[in-house]
């Protein structure tokens, strides 16, 4: 569904992303953790063209995601993405967030978008509060009504961008909750998370990147059991103390 | 104090003032307000554009409009405009537009100048993130720009928006030197014909006053009223 291929990226002269290559495929859930600043966040944003890279080549459902003639607003629509900072548009209502998309990307009438749009948010729990504005919600509702977003445009994949790392401790379950249920029903995520306990629990596969490499891509029970590398070991140590 | 003064001039010459005068100033007010910024947000779009050519060229429209007095730009369109409209008719005489489609496109022009650097930082007070969050929903940035970032920059830059426009307002009274009868130049022509300088101009300086501070005073509660809360 996703395929990286020796993606490079510099900010100036400065080496961003060191030949990354991985592959995400259909149903399949892909945890990306490391260090800040190891290039996480960016190799991410370059899947959906939110970053521009230089070299190598990233499709997405077979579509050329560097080449200029693709179409970006068309293949960005069928690409959910969730942020770190959730993004609603602070000036909309919570249904109007829900349905801007749809109507404007996908060419859905409003009653369609509406109506897609509320069953998703009833689905993460939250239809009660259609009406209200972003800024009157907590920042786990926040995301959660982010999450149905990206739903209500029936994307082929989600891109996650530390979507709890924002949140206080005690919201960040009712998130991992909507995520786990949907990598339960065969969504094609991939996540940068620093959630070790939701890699473990829903992921196949695990990225360890560091100083903008991709060190480390194995399956989650490979990856938590033994580590190749020294750097993706220390890490670990480092979180998984208790 | 009073003696010698005829403060009854006012009061007879208030229909000139406000039906021809006052009119005059508001309409023109209003007019180079929207125009002005309708084309100040399209150069600020410009500014802000990764096209070199369309930066560069708003950025020079904006410097020029900046450093020139405004008694000179409305001369120069004054007087530049009948030709212009000559050239694209192909007549072969200037054709005189009149003093107040003339002020219209004097002001909108020169505004827009001075809103498009109101709006260029209220473009930019919108976090990437709502830019990211646009694109990544699929919009374009034509509606990217119109649907997100415009509606939270207008919003958050309205009280300066409507502060610009105080001063616009009172900048119009400059139209008496193309002989245009704005609330100013009415004044200022009753004052002549009946020589009661002191008594007019003091009453157009007492009109200016209460007007701009009462709408000042608007703007500041209009400013907490509509902050976006994030």
């Amino acid at each position: 569904m996703i395929s990286i291929r020796n993606v490079s990226k510099w900010y100036g002269s400065f080496q961003v992303l060191i030949d990354c290559s991985t592959e995400v495929a259909k149903g399949e859930v892909v945890v990306v953790c490391g260090p800040s600043g190891s290039g996480k966040s960016t190799l991410i944003k370059c899947v959906n063209a939110l970053e521009p890279f230089q070299k190598g080549e990233i499709t997405v459902g077979g579509v050329s995601v560097g080449d200029p003639k693709t179409n970006l607003p068309k293949l960005r629509a069928r690409v959910g993405m969730v942020f770190q900072h959730f993004e609603l548009f602070p000036h909309m209502t919570v249904t109007q967030n829900l349905t801007l998309g749809q109507v404007k990307a996908l060419g859905r009438s409003q009653e369609e978008a509406r109506d897609k749009g509320l069953k998703l948010l009833d689905r993460v729990g939250l239809i009660d509060h259609k009406d209200k504005y972003p800024a009157q919600l907590s920042g786990g509702q926040q995301q959660r009504v982010a999450i149905a977003r990206a739903l209500s445009m029936d994307p082929l994949a989600m891109l996650f961008d530390e979507p709890t790392s924002a949140l206080d401790p005690e919201m960040i379950n009712e998130v991992l909750d909507v995520m786990v249920q949907l990598a339960k029903e065969g969504m094609t995520m991939m996540v940068v998370t620093h959630e070790m306990g939701f890699a473990r629990k829903v992921a196949h596969r695990v990225i360890f990147m560091d100083g903008g490499r991709i060190v480390e891509d194995a399956k989650t029970d490979a990856f938590f059991g033994t580590p190749r590398s020294e750097r993706a070991q220390q890490f670990l140590s480092k979180i998984l103390h208790h | 104090m009073f003696e010698g003064y005829d403060f009854e001039v006012i009061r007879t010459s208030l229909p000139y003032l406000f039906r021809d005068g006052m009119t005059f100033t508001v309409t023109l007010t209003l007019i180079a307000m929207s125009g002005g910024i309708v084309f100040g947000t399209l150069l600020a779009l410009m500014r802000l554009s990764p096209f070199r050519i369309l930066s560069m060229l708003a950025g020079g429209y904006v410097n020029l409009m900046r450093s020139v007095p405004l008694l000179l730009v409305i001369f120069w369109f004054f007087f530049l405009v009948p030709y212009i409209a000559a050239w694209l008719v192909g007549a072969d005489r200037p054709i005189p537009i009149g003093a107040f489609l003339s002020a219209a496109i004097t002001f909108t022009m020169f505004e827009a100048a001075y809103y498009c650097e109101i709006m260029r930082a209220g473009i930019q007070s919108i976090p990437r993130g709502q830019v990211w969050s646009g694109y990544a929903l699929g919009l374009t940035y034509r509606h990217t720009m119109v649907q997100v970032v415009l509606p939270q920059a207008f919003r958050n830059m309205l009280p300066v928006l409507l502060t610009q426009t105080i001063i616009l307002f009172q900048d119009t009274s400059l139209v008496y030197v193309i002989s245009a009868t704005d609330f100013f130049g009415a004044a200022a022509k009753i004052a002549n014909r009946d020589y009661r300088l002191v008594e007019m101009y003091t009453f157009v300086a007492v009109v200016y006053f209460v007007i701009s501070y009462s709408l000042s005073m608007l703007v500041r509660r209009l400013q907490d009223r509509i902050a976006i809360v994030r």
